[in-house]
């Protein structure tokens, strides 16, 4: 209990500053809101157009397409304000060497580099996208009670479970192959397929978005909880699915630690 | 404090033949050589000692100082740490050890000092009022004051590395490890520097290693040297020793009131004529007789007995493992 407190306390120590180094170019978070607003608008435009013609496409309405959508604005959020700055950094400090100040302190490093440089940037975006997945949820003709809203939260945690460990596999390789940004990259533009529910895809990308890379469960399992229509089973089985990703991203992270050969003085 | 015993590190690194093609070829087939850092070093280090490393670069100072702090997994032999193998970097040994690097810094760039300083307190744990009398000794130690409240990238690289230093002993440890915290600082700050790491041990009794390229931190702070090349420890011993050993002579100066006589010259050998003074390379046996008889015979306004530079001993010390 003890050490739970002090590793709390030292995360909240770790965010602080970093939330001192963010409030230093205090602009950005004005920036950031508009910029979550006019991003969403695009994001909905190719829906609009979709829908233009037709009134469901695979059983899905317009308006609960876009509670997918508010669920993938809200995940890319959570990636691009939370995980991105923090585990993108490990390529910097493994290149620069630094990565060796983490590893002098008696904490778990991979715990440090998860929290070291998380910023509010990013809340509005996610604030964003939760805002238009609850809204578009309460206007459904049958809306989510409390427990149904619980779920679907809850889903959005193991999809950022997921994708965490998605980035930590990545960030491991730099332990290798030193220059990984590109990998990441990708990572963000296959979350992209996450904008649109699972069942639009067809064929092979839809068996790669449901069991290779998860996407589809992570926006589209949510949706699907906040429609009533997410069966305990498949509830059961994206919290099994983030627990198997957080421990192979445990195990990976741990082979690559020692891997780390320190860039020379 | 320090057991190390056998201690080889061996790094694989890509080899790759030269120019394009061989970056090219390098893409779907590369081979690894094996390069050997540190090859069965041993040694062991008493509590409070002050050891500096010496050698050449890439002789493995670097990578033996980073075994020893955790960061680096041996690939042969055994080290212990204040009881603790380091690469299991135990939280109870990462409390008892800092390192701190000339070339790498932790401290948080936009923020200022302070901090990085109140950070450190709460991922080391570290008790308020503790911490309070730690930073004040320090502080005044290092004369930090006007640092403390400056963005860091606004410090010069001088006043970057004393709140650096600073950072890597808000908790105490028994054990430092230097590794060039000098490098590139002028020489006033070099000297304040030394200045506050021998004084620390002092008040401490903390165990310092030091690397550095300045054989004047050396010659300051470090009684005991281990020398190490190729990998390898090729000295480990009292640098007064090391001196002796490889320096067995003392320049001899003698600056005199008027030139000689023919015969004065002639009674005061081995010394002999240079730019208008006497001087001789004589060994150590042999100074006292030759600045005896040097004052008896000649008419000398000024004498002096020198060691050679500690460079010139490292140069020499390499200069015969080469032969």
């Amino acid at each position: 209990m003890k050490r739970l407190r002090q590793i709390l306390r030292a995360v909240r120590a770790q965010m602080r500053a970093a939330w001192m180094t963010a409030m230093q170019y205090r602009l950005s978070f004005l920036g950031e809101g508009i910029v979550s607003l006019l991003w969403t608008g695009f994001t909905v435009v190719p829906l609009i157009v979709a829908y233009d013609y037709r009134e469901g496409i695979e059983g899905w309405s317009f308006n609960e397409c876009l509670i997918v959508v508010g669920v993938f604005i809200a995940l890319q959020g959570i990636l691009e304000g939370f995980i991105h700055p923090n585990l993108g950094s490990v390529v910097q400090l493994v290149r620069r060497g630094t990565l060796d100040y983490v590893l002098l302190k008696p904490l778990d490093a991979q715990l440090m580099v998860s929290v070291a440089r998380s910023t509010p940037l990013k809340l509005p975006h996610i604030g964003v996208g939760l805002a238009l997945a609850g809204v578009m949820a309460a206007r459904l003709p049958d809306p989510p009670g409390p427990a149904q809203a619980g779920v679907a939260l809850l889903l959005l945690l193991c999809a950022t479970a997921i994708l965490y460990s998605i980035y930590v596999f990545i960030v491991s390789t730099s332990f290798w192959f030193v220059r990984v940004d590109n990998l990441s990259f990708l990572l963000i533009s296959v979350l992209d397929t996450g904008r649109f529910p699972v069942v639009f895809y067809t064929g092979a990308v839809r068996v790669f978005l449901t069991f290779i890379l998860p996407v589809g469960m992570m926006t589209t399992y949510p949706a699907l909880a906040l429609r009533g229509l997410l069966s305990p089973r498949g509830a059961l089985t994206a919290l099994a699915v983030a627990a198997a990703f957080l421990l192979a991203s445990r195990l990976v992270w741990r082979t690559a630690i020692r891997r780390y050969s320190s860039a020379s003085s | 404090m320090i057991e190390v015993e056998g201690l080889t590190k061996v790094y694989r690194s890509p080899k790759k033949a030269p120019g394009l093609w061989g970056s090219l070829r390098s893409i779907f087939y590369r081979e690894y050589k094996k390069v050997t850092a540190v090859d069965q070093a041993s040694f062991r280090i008493a509590a409070g000692e002050r050891v500096g490393f010496l050698g050449p670069n890439g002789a493995g100072k670097t990578t033996i100082l980073k075994m020893l702090a955790g960061l680096l997994v041996p690939t042969g032999g055994t080290v212990t740490v204040a009881g603790f193998t380091p690469s299991e970097r135990r939280p109870e040994f990462l409390r008892r050890i800092t390192l701190v690097m000339g070339q790498k810094q932790q401290l948080l760039w936009d923020l200022p000092a302070r901090e990085t300083f109140e950070l450190n307190r709460a991922l080391f744990d570290l008790d308020k009022a503790q911490y309070g009398a730690t930073l004040d000794e320090l502080i005044a130690l290092l004369e930090l004051e006007p640092l403390l409240d400056r963005p860091v990238r606004n410090l010069s690289l001088g006043e970057r590395m004393k709140c650096e230093l600073a950072a890597a002993l808000l908790h105490r440890p028994d054990v430092l490890f230097l590794d060039e915290p000098t490098i590139g600082l002028d020489v006033t700050m070099q000297v304040a520097v030394r200045r506050f790491i021998g004084e620390w041990n002092r008040r401490n009794g903390a165990t310092v290693l030091l690397t550095s390229h300045y054989m004047a931190d050396i010659a300051a702070l470090c009684p005991r040297v281990i020398v190490v090349a190729s990998g390898q420890v090729r000295y480990d011993g009292a640098l007064d020793e090391l001196v002796a050993q490889y320096a067995p002579d003392r320049h001899v100066v003698v600056r005199l009131l008027r030139p000689p006589t023919a015969e004065e010259a002639a009674q005061s050998a081995p010394l002999s004529q240079v730019d208008g003074r006497m001087e001789a390379l004589v060994p150590v046996s042999e100074v006292k007789a030759v600045v005896d008889r040097a004052l008896r015979t000649l008419p000398v306004s000024d004498l002096t007995v020198e060691e050679p530079p500690l460079e010139e001993v490292i140069a020499r010390l390499f200069a015969r493992e080469k032969r």
